[in-house]
């Protein structure tokens, strides 16, 4: 569904991925270290970076592809952005149907985009709220409302950047295992970048661990592990650091 | 929603009669109402309406406040694109040098006595609106070269040092020639004077048409607000966009400056005002900043030319003695 053939993208013209090729057919977990080139992959996918190399989006190389039609295929949920002005939760999330509503001439939202945009809310339990200015909103009900937004613009792949960020533990399970729902309909697929471990085993069995810009390692997480790819990578003993966590909780209970 | 833009549109209505009705010769509203219907649809005047009062509403009223009207318009609805695209609340055309580019156009007017062939009469408009254009493109250019990207704080700083570095130019026009520096302080601090139906004939297409054209792009104006990248990834074309809106913006600054002079805080205060009362949604924000900007110059040229009646102020300085400490308490009280 989502090919990457021999990627390099970065800023002012300094490389930040090299030579990533990859091919995605079902959720993806991202990880790595800080500053290893996670966020600029997930940026040259959503083709906001000029990269070099090619990338194919349901067998369809990105050269074929208008912005439009890239857009309509892939949605990112990005690090939260500073808010400068006050809209309404269902507004922001309106915004989602852009492409949708600027296809038709009249370009206003139909009812079918408004029950799209309330059925998106009502996924992040943020319904109640529709009417609330996210300018009020709490960095977690935001980071929800955004997801909203992304859940609007009807994408086959959604692309998330630290999704978790600003969320509870319930939050973040929620919407781990509603975006893995939402995957498994009409076979969509899930990028995402994730920090923690844990939750990135939950949102895919399949891992691509990153250093340096590049591919360290890439299959399945429990393989990833028992090698102990992970270490090399984050230089520490990651499974080890698990077993201690564990350790302590089942300690208290 | 409905009831405050209804209640908004009223005031304006109000606001434009008492404009036109109020002066040294005070004009009963029913006669303003009157004369504005002959003028419009040629319906017959009641013969209570002394002539004068006809002649005074239909060759220097009526034009003047219509022209204080669009050009309250045209700077307001141009500083609110700015602040969108921008993704700045002080942004506006003239922190990207419009007005410095448009007022060194008119210190070669005023002081060098430049003069166009044909055209001697509208020299000073269209060499301000030339230059002030010219400047918006030569700022993107310089920002082009040094960011690829053209990020907002590329762009805004190229703008400001830019700006800064025409204005000495003009300072120095102001230093080696003496000869015409009142009329050329005048000028920046704009006025509607002297304007006529001439005037509003050239201005109201020009902002009628621009208004239309910013109100189209509604949507992508509300997607950048939330930054380029965002913007990217919902399907925005953001550089050309951007480039359009900016270019549009910058049009109906030079393009109001150039005949009125430098006015400026309308098109900080009336967005922000707007987007206080209606919320940020551009198909609200860009008509109803049409409307209050127009408003609020309406009000602006008022005040300047009763107050110290039959003197008459600068309308830049009444802007901007009205619009500061009123921009002050909008902006903190949205803060708290």
């Amino acid at each position: 569904m989502l090919t990457l053939n021999n990627i390099s993208a970065g800023y002012n013209g300094v490389d930040v991925i090299k030579n990533i090729s990859f091919n995605v057919e079902g959720n993806l977990a991202i990880v790595g270290p800080n500053g290893c080139g996670k966020t600029t992959l997930l940026k040259t996918i959503a083709n906001i970076l000029p990269h070099k190399g090619g990338i194919e989006v349901l067998g369809k190389p990105f050269s074929k592809m208008k912005r439009r039609e890239i857009s309509l295929n892939i949605a990112m949920l990005s690090q939260q952005p500073s808010i400068y002005f006050a809209y309404s939760v269902f507004d922001t999330v309106m915004m989602g149907r852009y492409l949708h509503i600027r296809g038709r001439i009249s370009s206003n939202p139909t009812k079918q985009d408004k029950e799209i945009v309330a059925e998106s809310l009502a996924a992040v339990n943020l319904l109640t709220e529709k009417d609330r200015n996210i300018t009020q909103l709490s960095g977690g009900q935001l980071q929800r409302v955004f997801l909203a937004r992304a859940l609007a613009q009807e994408p086959k792949i959604i692309l998330l950047d630290e999704p978790t960020n600003h969320l509870d533990l319930k939050c973040q399970i929620e919407i781990i295992e509603y975006l893995k729902k939402w995957a498994k309909q009409e076979n969509r697929i899930v990028v995402g970048v994730l920090h923690d471990i844990n939750l990135a085993i939950q949102l895919s069995e399949q891992l691509l661990v990153m250093k340096d810009g590049k591919i360290q390692a890439s299959g399945n997480a429990g393989d990833i592990i028992a090698k102990g790819l992970l270490n090399q990578v984050y230089e520490m003993d990651v499974a080890k650091y698990m077993c201690d966590s564990f350790k302590k909780w089942s300690e208290i209970f | 929603m409905k009831i405050k833009i209804i209640t908004t549109v009223c005031v304006s209505v109000i606001a434009i009669i008492a404009g036109i009705a109020i002066g040294s010769v005070n004009i009963p509203p029913s006669s303003v109402i009157y004369i504005i219907l002959h003028n419009v649809f040629g319906t017959a005047i009641p013969e209570h309406i002394p002539v004068a009062h006809v002649g005074i509403i239909s060759s220097l009223r009526l034009p003047r406040t219509l022209m204080a009207f669009f050009a309250g318009a045209a700077l307001s609805v141009s500083g609110a694109v700015m602040q969108s695209i921008l993704r700045n609340p002080l942004a506006s055309s003239y922190t990207l040098g419009v007005s410095s580019g448009a007022s060194l156009g008119a210190a070669l007017v005023i002081f060098l006595g430049v003069s166009l062939p044909f055209l001697p009469m509208l020299t000073l408009p269209i060499l301000g609106f030339t230059f002030g254009f010219a400047t918006i493109f030569i700022v993107m250019a310089i920002a082009r070269r040094f960011d690829t990207h053209m990020e907002n704080h590329t762009i805004i700083l190229t703008g400001i040092v830019f700006a800064l570095f025409i204005n000495a130019i003009t300072t120095l026009m102001f230093a080696l020639f003496r000869e015409g520096t009142e009329r050329m302080v005048f000028w920046q601090m704009g006025s509607f004077s002297m304007l006529g139906w001439n005037t509003v004939h050239i201005l109201a297409p020009v902002v009628f048409v621009g208004v239309l054209f910013v109100a189209w792009f509604r949507w992508e104006l509300d997607v950048m607000t939330f930054g380029e990248e965002q913007a990217q990834t919902i399907g925005v074309n953001i550089k050309r966009v951007k480039l359009l809106l900016l270019v549009v913006a910058a049009a109906l600054t030079g393009g109001t400056i150039a005949f009125v002079g430098v006015i400026g805080f309308v098109d900080l205060v009336a967005p922000h005002v707007v987007r206080k009362v209606f919320g940020s949604a551009h198909r609200i924000v860009i008509p109803m900043s049409a409307v209050v900007g127009g408003t609020f110059m309406v009000i602006a040229d008022l005040v300047a030319r009763t107050v110290t009646a039959p003197v008459e102020l600068p309308v830049g300085a009444v802007t901007a003695i009205i619009g500061a400490p009123f921009f002050a308490c909008i902006y903190f009280s949205r803060r708290k």
